[in-house]
């Protein structure tokens, strides 16, 4: 299995289809003389609902890290009641490993847009804003290029072809972050987009209900939004002729992992980079396949398979597939961006969950304290045990803290936490052996007990 | 770090005549950014971002001035500001050097980049050079670790760096 064409890189030269030195920004012009905007104009000659229809029935699930189907969350929408309704974009990709958002953006920024106008088409959404990261400075400005070009269009404004929505001309905004990962949280972004700090709202309300400015919202990764054109143009079916179905008999519940997917892979590859392909392929073809191998002829000892939020996998996970079912087959909390980082045999997995401690530690909102406080003392024992100043009993205190904070313990407001929790969790019980070989089997017996003399 | 009460109170806050928004800079944002949002309060990041790229970084004064153009108190701008890694609450170095220290550059040996910034700089991470050229951080993940290690040099990204290039990046600057 793997994929026949490139779909979200159908414009954007990447291995094996064509050489990545030859990428380009594709403007206006060339994205309209290579077909761009047609799927919009077939999706503005169907009903909303039928849009909306077309998404459900191609099971396409987020790829923003969390995997929710998006036809159903576009279904959850209330009726229009004439007032004003938001997209939010989530461009704010900030969780190490990951930076698939970014080859779209510098490249092919039209597809996004693209993808955007059929979802306020659909979903009677009349003012989108895309939130990216504020480190992305090249990249907001490419988008802002963009977006001036698709008002010209006619795709966004006064005169855009989607008509008017909500009594009004339909706008598309970029909106830049200021450095803070915690923003790419949806409803964190909701708060910094108000202009507040992006503190995390309790849910319910959820979005769709109650989102930005209190209204009606839609928030989708870009990724996600970029695969919408091809899904309207070429329809379900052939969306879901690739990826992966559920296995045979199960139930729908069990998530299927159908369409292309991007992979980034960094760490010890020969080859790092962005790769399309299709979902549930094994991390060894892409180490092997699409990385060209472990750097220096190493051997593999660990991958994180979506942003260092996901946990990690093992030595004898090589051959784990990268679906949406990754997680409950293989110990790891999911596919996340996948975003995979590959690790190779001298590798300190005390290190590695250290530096993971630090980054949660730092970018934690500090709204909940085991997530605050937690990530924080995690970070500390990490740091001591790796110095060589810890004890087995540090080993078990770093996995009873993990065990206690999340939104899955029921201790935190977002899932924050449970990266960190997940990420020191499974890396200990993975890789215990580093752990043992760097403490000290018996705590430091400063306090002696002395044979008092008396008499 | 995105928790931390940053020092604001009971702070002096040196004030100068000329504002930092300025009448230009005022009827720009009037014109383009606040149409955009349904609250001015929305406005705030764009104005700080305008603010910041024009001084460089956000002397309190100018957060005041953003406050009354955006109709809040200065102390709910002040609570956003303080939130977000990239404003700036201190002057800063000509330069920022952002050098990522995140997994994916870690792996790839971050940590030397960081040893010769502090030798050739001699500051350490946070500090500035005495003569305001440089100012040397470390940050998490700038989306760039396919090409690992990298660094922000003000709004410019350098990747797959050495120390020689990374070298040659700093001695390049005008
Ligand atoms: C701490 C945290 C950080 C997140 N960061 C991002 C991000 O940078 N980009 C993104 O698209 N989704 C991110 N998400 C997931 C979003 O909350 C949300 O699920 C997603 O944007 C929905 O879009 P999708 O359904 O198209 O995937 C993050 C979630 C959490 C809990
Ligand atoms: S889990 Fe952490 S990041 Fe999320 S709301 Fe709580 S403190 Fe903030
Ligand atoms: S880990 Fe350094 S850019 Fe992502």
């Amino acid at each position: 299995m793997s994929l026949q064409e490139p779909v979200l890189c159908q414009r954007i030269p990447t291995w094996p289809w064509g050489d990545p030195a030859d990428r380009h920004l594709i403007g206006l012009d060339e994205y309209l003389s290579t077909g761009g905007y047609a799927a919009l104009d077939k999706a503005l000659a169907m009903q909303p609902t039928e849009v909306i229809a077309a998404v459900k029935e191609s099971e396409l699930r987020g790829r923003g890290g969390a995997g929710f189907p998006a036809g159903m969350k576009w279904g959850f929408l209330p009726p229009e009641d004439g007032k004003q309704r938001f997209l939010t974009v989530n461009a704010d990709e900030s969780e190490p490993g990951t930076f698939k958002d970014r080859l779209l953006l510098d490249f092919d920024p039209h597809l996004l847009l693209e993808g955007i106008a059929i979802c306020m088409h659909a979903c009677r959404l009349d003012t989108a804003y895309i939130y990216i990261r504020g480190e992305y400075h090249a990249q907001a400005k490419t988008l802002q290029k963009a977006v001036d070009e698709s008002y010209k269009h006619n795709v966004f404004g006064e005169n855009s072809k989607l008509g008017r929505i909500n009594d009004r001309a339909p706008q598309c905004y970029v909106h830049r972050g200021a450095g803070a990962y915690i923003c790419g949280e949806e409803t964190a972004l909701l708060e910094s987009l108000e202009g507040k700090r992006g503190w995390p709202r309790n849910k319910p309300p959820f979005p769709a209900i109650a989102g930005a400015f209190a209204r009606p919202t839609i928030i989708n990764n870009v990724e996600t939004l970029a695969i919408v054109p091809a899904i309207i143009d070429r329809g379900p079916a052939w969306f879901k002729s690739m990826g992966k179905d559920r296995p045979e008999g199960a139930p729908p519940a069990v998530p299927a992992s159908f369409g292309p997917k991007l992979y980034g892979i960094s760490g010890h590859v020969n080859r790092p980079g962005v790769y399309e392909d299709d979902l549930g392929i094994k991390v060894s073809t892409l180490i092997e396949t699409h990385g060209q191998g472990m750097r220096g002829g190493k051997k593999f000892k660990g991958a994180i398979p979506g942003g260092i939020s996901m946990g990690i996998l093992g030595p004898d996970q090589y051959d784990a597939e990268l679906d949406f079912d990754i997680g409950k087959k293989y110990g790891c909390l999911g596919l996340g961006t996948a975003g995979v980082i590959v690790m190779d045999e001298d590798t300190d997995m005390v290190a590695v969950a250290r530096n993971i401690c630090r980054f949660f530690s730092h970018e934690s909102c500090g709204q909940c304290t085991p997530c605050r406080e937690g990530t924080g003392w995690m970070y500390k024992l990490l740091t001591r045990i790796e110095a060589g100043g810890g004890t087995s009993k540090d080993i078990d205190l770093l996995l009873e803290l993990s065990g206690s904070m999340g939104s899955m313990p029921g201790t935190t407001i977002c899932g924050l936490a449970d990266g960190a929790n997940w990420a020191v969790r499974t890396i200990v019980n993975k890789f215990r052996a580093d752990f043992e070989a760097k403490v000290r089997k018996k705590p430091h017996s400063r306090l002696r007990v002395l044979p008092v003399g008396v008499g | 770090m995105a928790w931390i009460v940053k020092n604001s109170a009971t702070q002096q806050i040196d004030k100068r005549d000329e504002p930092y928004l300025d009448d230009t800079l005022r009827a720009e944002l009037e014109a383009e950014i606040i149409p955009r949002y349904p609250t001015r309060q929305a406005a705030t990041l764009p104005v700080l971002h305008a603010l910041q790229h024009k001084h460089h970084w956000l002397p309190h004064q100018a957060l005041a001035e953003a406050a009354g153009f955006l109709g809040l108190h200065p102390s709910e701008v002040l609570d956003t500001a303080t939130f977000y890694e990239d404003f700036r609450l201190q002057p800063m170095g000509q330069y920022l050097i952002m050098v990522c220290q995140s997994l994916s550059c870690e792996l790839m040996g971050h940590t030397s980049l960081v040893d010769a910034l502090r030798d050739k700089l001699g500051i350490e991470p946070g500090g500035t050079t005495d003569d305001g050229r440089f100012t040397l951080l470390t940050v998490e993940c700038l989306g760039s670790c396919g090409t690992a290690p990298c660094a922000l040099v003000n709004e410019t990204l350098h990747e797959s760096l050495t120390i020689e290039n990374l070298d040659k990046v700093l001695n390049e600057l005008p």
